[in-house]
């Protein structure tokens, strides 16, 4: 076998001319200063909340995470344009076949394509053809990736095809950005080619592949979009970096509507129009109408992309052209189809339904890497199995030769790579990514290279030298339409409006259960208690049970409090309900990561890791009142940054209304609880009321030591200004609820506004009460109850209103009653994401 | 053979849908053996689209959506065709069953590979593979295999669903007509043989002094095989035994009933449904 090649050095053991500045600025750096890079890059992915794995990695137990090596992967100016004009070609030639096998497939006719290669091949979508050829589509590739190797004899070769998806261009971005923060200041002036301008182009070149809209379409230019298959995807957060990097609206299917035969998304104003999807949904799980039922996605997209109403980039069913066995007949395409030979070589791959490849290849099994000829399932190397492992794969080959293609097994080259604190050459493999803008195909100055080693896979950034005196060219300036100005939050997809309100509803509800259970442990720690603290004691432990934090039979009786002390411990424990608090928060910031800026999203995940796992272990009540400490100033800083950070007529309006109406609800509840007293105790329950609303300190500033029912009613009640009573936030709901009726008339505020009223009026009530204001106080505690309920009926109707749940949708299959058309439908096993490297 | 054919499809809802996308197989196919002369398909509620197309198979498509609450949809789809089914060669004109499995040409090979309902089965292979003893001719063996599905199956419409697999009808030998076309198929193919699903209509009533035809008063299904690139296609009905001839219409084929289903649908909304199928063909 020959040696890999060596990327930074050469044969005689010499820095190639172009590695020479990046290891200058390496060499500079102080002892442990190549280390102390890596760690820092790890840090600066973490910080960013970049957990997610790399493309074509295996998912493993848990989430592994985001590594980049700091030192990049160098490629001169003259490689990168012999490169990018032989990808250039490969995508001309894919987009020709495609071509024909979606429309009048020639080459099968021709016998220059054997059937089962398409026939038999998952990726070859057939709701996608109408072989009447009256489905226009150009172009079919808007995208397109492919992964590359270099061998010993220093040719790059390209070993897959990513003409689905084209998934990793946000990973490689991301990769440029954190290294550009980590790296020294020697690196700042070095000539590498920037990846922003790609983007441009990008973005312009989506513009332009819209359809032509009705006159009555809306004034601003066309509606962009990126189909994401939602927040559970393991792409997830590549998909937001691309749509920001895009600056195109992020959607899922759910919030897709095909209406009248054109698309839209479900916003809260009612629905916006969408010309162009850049599609990251894999192509069965686009129109459950043509393909499988089960899978989901939008009922009538297809038809709507079949009439030209929305484009969709890609078209789907690009996957047939990345199997393997329609690779091996790549070069004799290329001759047939533009006439040229390949540009840039592919490692040798062969359709093993050949005899004379198949014998080929099963004389050195281990020259070749084994590949499915037609599905996306697992390569398998031959080199790395035993002997016994061997001969099975060569029995299953030779058992049905027709399923497998081999690729001559191509040692990659190898680039420096940090090792502990020096650097040390590891098997690197590159993923480079290619857009048309209908004219001509643009390569990204960059890419995603890949290391594998014995901990796993690494990233590494991709450089793309400057050309002595090449000028850096921006996009075409496109005249684009001049946009009317917007201040409201119509458009705000009504998903990301639900899962923001519920955040803010659960970030409270974390909240309120931390003052609660350290209200708790202050009179658990006391030792013996008076007989009025007990009293509060067990106004206490009714409000934990009310919110599902302990159970009835954890009642504190007499001073025996052995029972809830236990059960503040269980609710923090894994399946405690703070633990499933703490999970439902991680999982909806996760849902509207595309909502915060970086730094929000720090703030808001960073502290919650940390938080769970101190929490989690708590086993004593010290460690739980530290824990719930904790969790206060967290949820003090998020609400703070939000307030400080977001918009006010966008997301911003729906966090708040969820936390307002979740903090009404439970004030409203442990006030209920605080007063329902016998006259001789209302003392304990007003000063309990007073220390759940926090508000002790303001009521010793305005009254002094004086415990008065009317006072303190008003303080945690009535007054407007104290930011956690009562009537603070039905005020705020009120005025929240106004903002989003955008001037029209609201019954959701009206019946706010009645909410208000009536607890204003409560210090009054008690002040001129004839049974003594003890006694009328106590009395007030059934009408907080039945306030509460108001309250969440009001939030129920928040919920039908803005977030417009739909019914659930059903599938109707055909001959028999009752029974969808079974799962197993069309192109069964695309897995939605991508295959491994070869 | 002149037929009227009239097709209507109900579907009622327990509760009000309020959108629905539908994808119809309804419109017969021009062939060379069959022209259609008229051809319509109403819906009620009036749809606020509905589009037509061709797919993959050269079928014709109906799509449809409609954006008013429903608690009811019809769908009434109309033909008059002109049927003439050509006559089948003798069978020792018929090439020898293995050098027809040996050469499908590119237009016929995608009906000899697995497909979603007909995932490879050796259970079928082996029922269907006594039929094609070495040398024997393609016919002969197709004729056979028609006769022995008839024969060892009984036809009872309710133990089968439209998902029902292959191996439960081999199971429990008995079935509706497409169970006996998905049995076939997935046997010939067993054997290389490219052979597709047809789906479609027969006549059920008698002409007088006829013989009565099995098959529900709905759709009907049957096989579709290739004798070789000389004399392509051929119709057969396992489940009346007969080579298609008269008593058919074509609505199109594919390589199973997914292909083909008459009628697709996504609700939103609608709880639980009932379907009334009622087809009416009769001599125009």
């Amino acid at each position: 076998m020959h040696t890999p090649r060596d990327e930074m050095v050469d044969g005689n053991g010499r820095v190639r001319p172009h590695w020479r500045g990046v290891l200058a600025g390496f060499a500079d750096l102080p002892p442990g200063g190549i280390e102390a890079c890596a760690r820092r890059m790890e840090r600066a992915f973490e910080d960013e909340g970049v957990t997610s794995l790399l493309p074509g990695e295996a998912p493993a137990a848990g989430q592994a995470s985001w590594r980049c090596d700091p030192v990049p992967l160098v490629l001169p100016a003259d490689e990168f344009a012999a490169l990018s004009a032989g990808l250039a070609q490969r995508a001309r030639l894919l987009e020709a076949l495609l071509a024909d096998l979606y429309g009048p497939q020639a080459l099968l006719a021709e016998g220059l394509i054997p059937p089962a290669l398409v026939f038999n091949n998952p990726g070859f979508l057939r709701p996608c053809r109408d072989a009447s050829q009256g489905w226009v589509r150009h172009p079919f590739l808007h995208c397109y990736a492919a992964d590359l190797l270099r061998g010993p004899d220093g040719l790059w070769r390209v070993v897959a095809d990513r003409t689905s998806r084209a998934g990793g261009i946000g990973h490689a971005q991301e990769n440029r950005r954190m290294l550009g923060r980590v790296l020294p200041a020697a690196f700042r002036g070095y000539q590498v080619r920037p990846l922003r301008p790609f983007f441009d182009v990008w973005q312009d070149a989506l513009q332009r592949l819209a359809p032509p809209r009705d006159a009555d379409g809306s004034g601003d230019g066309p509606a962009i979009a990126l189909l994401t298959p939602g927040v559970n995807h393991r792409l997830w957060f590549e998909h937001v970096l691309l749509a920001r990097e895009l600056s195109c609206a992020l959607v899922e299917p759910n919030d897709l509507s095909v209406r009248n035969g054109a698309v839209f998304v479900k916003t809260l104003k009612g629905l916006q129009p969408v010309d162009v999807l850049l599609r990251r949904v894999a192509g069965p799980g686009l129109d459950p109408l043509e393909f499988d039922h089960a899978v989901g996605g939008v009922p009538g997209l297809l038809d709507a992309a079949r009439h030209g109403t929305v484009k969709l980039a890609n078209e789907p069913g690009g996957g047939v052209v990345e199997a393997a066995g329609l690779t091996a007949l790549l070069p004799a395409l290329c001759r047939r189809l533009l006439g040229e030979d390949l540009l840039l070589p592919q490692a040798e791959t062969l359709w093993l339904a050949d005899p004379l490849a198949l014998g080929r290849v099963l004389d050195d099994l281990t020259g070749w890497i084994i590949r499915p000829a037609t599905g996306r399932g697992r390569s398998q190397v031959p080199a790395l199995m035993d002997l016994a492992e061997r001969a099975e794969l060569a029995a299953r080959i030779e058992a049905r030769p027709a399923d497998y293609a081999a690729s001559a097994a191509v040692p990659s080259s190898v680039a420096p790579c940090v090792v502990g604190d020096r650097l040390a050459p590891r098997p690197v493999r590159l993923r480079m990514f290619l857009m048309q803008d209908g004219a001509r195909w643009h390569t990204l100055p960059g890419g995603l290279a890949r290391v594998e080693d014995a901990d796993g896979t690494t990233a590494k950034d991709v450089w793309v030298l400057n050309e002595e005196d090449s000028r850096i060219t921006g996009p075409v300036a496109q005249p684009q339409q001049p946009l009317s100005i917007r201040r409201s939050a119509g458009d705000l997809p009504s998903r990301a409006a639900d899962n923001l309100f519920w955040l803010g509803r659960y970030v409270e509800r974390l909240e309120g259960a931390a003052r609660l259970i350290r209200a708790t442990l202050t009179r658990l720690d006391r030792g013996p208690l008076l007989p009025r603290e007990v009293a509060e004691l067990q106004a206490l432990a009714q409000c934990l049970s009310h919110c599902g934090l302990a159970a009835v039979e954890d009642q504190p009786s007499g001073g025996a409090t052995a029972a809830l002390r236990a059960a503040l411990l269980r609710s923090v424990a894994e399946g405690g309900v703070v633990a499933g608090l703490f999970a439902q928060v991680a999982r909806l910031i996760g849902s509207v990561r595309d909502r915060l800026t970086a730094d929000m999203y720090a703030t808001f995940t960073l502290p919650l890791r940390g938080l769970r796992a101190v929490a989690s272990q708590a086993r004593e009540l010290e460690a739980l009142e530290a824990a719930m400490g904790g969790v206060l100033r967290y949820t003090a800083s998020v609400a703070g940054v939000a307030a400080e950070n977001m918009v006010r007529a966008g997301g911003y309006t729906f966090l708040d209304l969820g936390r307002r109406v979740e903090r009404a609800q439970s004030v409203a509840a442990q006030l209920h609880f605080a007063l329902a007293q016998p006259p001789s105790r209302i003392e304990g329950g007003l000063r309990l009321a007073l220390e759940l609303c926090d508000s002790v300190i303001t009521y010793r500033s305005r009254y002094l030591g004086v415990l008065q029912p009317a006072p303190a009613l008003d303080l945690v009640l009535a007054d407007p200004g104290n930011p956690r009573g009562l009537g603070f936030q039905l005020h705020a709901l009120h005025r929240l609820l106004t903002e989003l009726a955008e001037g029209t008339q609201s019954d959701l505020a009206d019946a706010a506004a009645r909410l208000i009223s009536e607890v204003e009026a409560m210090p009054g009530i008690v002040l001129s009460s004839q049974d003594g204001q003890a006694a009328a106080t106590g009395a007030l505690s059934p009408s907080l109850g039945r306030i509460e309920d108001e309250v969440a009926s009001l939030s129920d109707a928040v919920t039908r209103r803005y977030f417009a749940l739909l019914p659930l949708a059903q599938a109707l299959g055909g001959q028999s009653d009752g029974e969808a058309l079974d799962g197993n439908g069309v192109a069964e096993g695309l897995p939605a994401d991508l295959p491994a490297f070869v | 053979m002149l037929w009227r054919v009239r097709h209507v499809t109900t579907y009622r809802y327990a509760e009000t849908v309020d959108m629905a996308t539908h994808m119809l197989h309804l419109t017969p196919r021009a062939l060379p053996y069959q022209r259609v002369l008229e051809e319509c398909v109403a819906c009620e509620p009036e749809p606020a689209r509905m589009t037509q197309g061709g797919d993959h198979f050269g079928n014709r498509v109906t799509w449809l959506s409609i954006d008013r609450p429903h608690d009811r949809f019809e769908v009434t789809a109309e033909a008059v065709v002109d049927c003439a089914f050509p006559p089948p060669p003798p069978e020792e004109d018929t090439p020898a069953w293995e050098s027809v499995a040996a050469a499908p040409t590119p237009d016929v090979a995608e009906f000899t590979f697995a497909s979603p309902m007909l995932p490879e089965s050796g259970a079928a292979r082996d029922y269907a593979a006594p039929s094609f003893p070495p040398g024997r001719s393609i016919l002969a063996g197709l004729l056979d295999l028609n006769a022995r599905i008839g024969r060892d199956f009984a036809f009872r419409a309710g133990v089968t669903g439209i998902s029902t697999p292959v191996s439960q009808v081999l199971a429990q030998r008995a079935g509706v007509c497409q169970d006996f076309t998905h049995l076939m198929l997935n046997g010939l193919r067993g054997l290389g043989l490219p052979a597709r699903y047809v789906s479609g209509y027969i006549r059920t009533r008698p002409p007088p002094g006829g013989v009565a035809r099995r098959g529900a008063d709905q759709s009907h299904a049957w096989v579709s095989a290739w004798l070789g690139p000389r004399h392509g296609w051929l119709d057969l009905d396992p489940t009346n035994n007969v080579v298609v001839a008269e008593e058919h219409l074509v609505l199109g084929w594919g390589r199973d009933f997914s292909d083909v289903s008459p009628l697709r649908g996504i609700i939103l909304g609608g709880g639980r449904h009932w379907l009334d199928v009622a087809v009416d063909l009769t001599p125009a």
